[in-house]
């Protein structure tokens, strides 16, 4: 099927790579006009080059999420260029390792919490007046199942994942009358180099997959197939709503 | 130099704060209150190193990495 965003404009932020990158990829194959969002210049025009983008249909934008102004020019420059915003997808984030809560450091907690909660905080507060003003749009939050289950590997991260899973339930509360649906989805292990990279060592990302229901994590284009659903007209009646999607992994664990 | 040092070690190690270094230098060097000059060495030769090493740095290979990134850090700050 394509064409199931045919029309829309979508800005992804965290587009340079894994799970960002496959859901401009995603988009940009079912027609929508996509607005790569990072701060990896480089990383955002080889997803430019992988969507086989023109101007026409792509754009980039160098941005920090944490900076309100930079937020707030990004969204204008979406609605420039494509005239108008329909789909905000909030996929950037960073997880930073941490040692037990007693003994992490505050400016790692800081960092955390200005990318990962501010960031879609402020993505979302500059985004919901440009969808509204057209009668509504789509936000799909990226949240994880640290936020859901709190694991220990990285106490800001966890913490700050469950804090985008009550924002979407409390924007969802407030901009679903005004035809803007905001959903959130919760990914386990999925093979994308933040997730190598967070991993230890080689060994230990290997090992992930045992014991998984499936035998493996999941691959950043399973998780661009949910986004592409809630983000499209198919998900009409979805809003406030938070998708975990981990391949059995949690019901397995239960 | 210790802030610099300190800066980098931890981004040898994680994967995670390394990339906050490469796509946020100036967050970095304003949160850990850096002097001029050692924010510019952040965004800039540091960084070159930092962006050369492998995703992840192995566990076994992170102290030499370690070592060999604060002496090239000990030999760029002037004194």
């Amino acid at each position: 099927m394509t064409g199931r965003l045919e029309d829309k404009v979508a800005i992804v932020t965290g587009g340079a790579s894994g799970i960002g990158r496959a859901i401009c990829q995603r988009f940009g194959q079912e027609g929508a006009k996509v607005v790569v969002a990072d701060r990896n210049i480089a990383g955002a025009e080889e997803t430019l080059t992988l969507m086989g983008a023109t101007p026409e249909n792509a754009a980039m934008v160098d941005v920090n999420i944490s900076d309100s102004f930079q937020v707030e020019r990004m969204v204008d420059a979406a609605v420039t260029q494509f005239g108008r915003l329909d789909i905000l997808i909030n996929g950037a984030a960073i997880l930073i390792r941490t040692p037990p809560l007693v003994e992490v450091d505050e400016v790692l907690w800081d960092l955390t919490m200005e990318t990962n909660v501010k960031g879609v905080f402020l993505c979302c507060k500059h985004a919901i007046p440009a969808m509204t003003v057209n009668g509504g749009g789509s936000i799909v939050n990226i949240s994880s199942m640290s936020g859901v289950r709190g694991v220990g590997y990285s106490v800001p991260y966890a913490v700050s994942k469950a804090g985008v899973i009550h924002l979407t339930t409390v924007a969802a509360s407030q901009y679903t009358s005004q035809g803007v649906r905001i959903n959130c989805i919760a990914p386990g292990g999925v093979d994308t180099p933040q997730m190598r990279g967070s991993t230890a060592s080689a060994e230990a990302f290997a090992g992930r997959n045992e014991g998984h229901p499936m035998g493996r994590v999941g691959t950043a284009d399973e998780i661009a197939n949910l986004v592409l659903w809630l983000a499209s007209d198919e998900a009409s009646y979805v809003s406030g709503s938070t998708y975990i999607i981990d391949g059995g992994a949690w019901a397995g664990a239960q | 130099m210790n802030k610099l040092i300190d800066i980098a070690s931890r981004a040898i190690a994680d994967y995670g704060f390394r990339q906050a270094v490469l796509y946020g230098a100036s967050d970095i060097a304003r949160k850990w209150e850096l002097s001029e000059e050692e924010a510019a060495l952040l965004s800039g030769p540091v960084l070159a190193e930092l962006s050369a090493l492998p995703i992840p740095v192995q566990p076994p290979d992170i102290p030499a990495e370690q070592a060999r990134v604060a002496d090239v850090i000990r030999g760029l700050i002037r004194f």
